[in-house]
């Protein structure tokens, strides 16, 4: 029974982190990831947040599943993810004032993610506490994961920075190099998506 | 019927739980917020004065202790005198005056501006000669991350200082954000009346360009007080 456990959880995990990404397999949470991914930092901060926001929205329905009225659940899992968002930018405004200020409106952006619905309802409804804790850390570190990975080309190539300090030499600039406006733009977070999509589903193919 | 019951009486339950925490959350955490806030604003002001540099992390404490030593507010009217902060008319403008050795070195015009998306909210300090730029800092808006959003960043905040509000003959003219780089973009007599723009933010740098001046206009009977060097603040 021990074993199974793992294994089950085991492959719950990795199906988050790679098979089924929620970014890269399943195209969801696509909107907060074009709005994110323009520079590292809020994409990395808005991936931490984001693994808490689903861990503790699905370790909560979990253990509320089995008194959740079926006709009404949609509604509660939203009235816990908001309160847990709500609750979370509340803390930061008063304690990480700086952060928050960077990020206030990402993390409102949060409610509407539908990873975090999609977990709460596939996930959560039907499993342990425990299970539905791991499923959403590694739902949260997949998006996140993608997220940065995206965060980083636009942020390198569209502004020749990363986490905000120029790691493009001057020279480069003097030689004719010109940073690439387009990956700043929404158009150019699809065409990064898309690219990551398709290199996930290549190397599952090759599988 | 019970299943509807059900559900009614536990829906209630989860909204009285969920909002007793968000009430809680909300009014406990809310003085320490409007605290933040405030020292926030406060920050903000001596970065625009150049009290504090810009890359510079202070505490709470010392940003207040700073901002009571070298800062005070004053209200004055729209013909530009002083006037009592109760006493003041509906057309009063706020202004924050930075004085040394009892002279006057600068004094800050709050900027609530028009951008793209929301208000963007930050503060212009002018010299005591009335038409130079000393710094310029944001502290709130809405704009695009990474395009318009780049007003905050540093280099886009330090391109007013030693810009002018005036033309060459002395006459206000305002400061506006250039399409692109000012030296590339601009003749020369009337480079130092304009600041590098942000390339995709073309709007954003518009309507900022506009809150400003309309907003330095209404300032204007202050600044010809600093100019002609007779300022009974």
């Amino acid at each position: 029974m021990g074993m199974l456990s793992k294994s089950f959880t085991y492959k719950a995990i990795s199906e988050a982190l790679w098979q089924s990404n929620p970014i890269s397999k399943q195209i969801l949470g696509i909107c907060s990831a074009l709005a994110v991914t323009v520079q590292l930092r809020t994409a990395l901060v808005m991936g931490i947040a984001l693994t808490l926001v689903v861990a503790f929205s699905n370790l909560i329905i979990s253990l509320l599943r089995n008194h959740i009225p079926r006709n009404i659940r949609i509604i509660v899992e939203v009235a816990v993810i908001a309160t847990l968002v709500i609750l979370a930018d509340e803390f930061l405004r008063a304690f990480m004032y700086d952060i928050s200020k960077q990020l206030s409106v990402f993390v409102g952006l949060i409610i509407t993610n539908c990873i975090v619905m999609g977990r709460a309802e596939t996930f959560a409804m039907s499993n342990s506490p425990g299970r539905s804790f791991a499923d959403g850390l590694a739902n949260g570190i997949g998006y996140g994961a993608i997220l940065c990975g995206v965060a980083f080309f636009r942020e390198l190539l569209g502004s020749g920075k990363l986490f905000g300090y120029p790691v493009i030499p001057e020279s480069f600039y003097q030689a004719g190099y010109h940073n690439m406006g387009l990956l700043l733009l929404a158009p150019g977070a699809f065409i990064m998506i898309g690219l990551f999509v398709w290199l996930e589903h290549a190397l599952l193919k090759d599988k | 019927m019970p299943n509807r019951m059900k559900s009614l009486l536990f829906a209630t339950l989860l909204c009285v739980v969920c909002s007793l925490l968000l009430t809680a959350a909300s009014t406990g955490l809310k003085a320490r917020q409007q605290q933040n806030m405030e020292v926030d604003r406060q920050k903000n002001i001596l970065k625009a004065f150049g009290i504090i540099d810009d890359a510079q992390t202070i505490s709470a404490a010392e940003t207040q202790q700073l901002y009571r030593h070298n800062v005070r507010s004053v209200w004055v009217d729209e013909s530009g005198r002083s006037v009592a902060e109760n006493l003041r008319g509906p057309r009063a403008l706020p202004l924050y005056i930075f004085s040394k050795n009892d002279t006057v070195q600068a004094y800050v015009v709050p900027i609530d501006s028009r951008g793209l998306w929301g208000t963007i909210h930050g503060y212009l300090a002018i010299e005591n000669d009335g038409s130079t730029i000393r710094g310029f800092t944001v502290y709130q808006h809405q704009e695009t991350p990474g395009l318009g959003g780049e007003i905050e960043s540093r280099w886009f905040r330090k391109n007013f200082a030693g810009k002018k509000i005036v033309n060459a003959g002395g006459d206000f003219v305002s400061v506006r954000i250039a399409k692109g780089s000012v030296d590339d973009r601009m003749p020369s007599d009337i480079r130092s009346n304009y600041v590098d723009g942000i390339s995709g933010a073309t709007l954003t740098g518009k309507f900022l360009s506009e809150g400003m001046q309309e907003i330095l206009e209404a300032y204007e009977p202050i600044a010809v007080q600093f100019r002609q060097k007779d300022v009974g603040l």
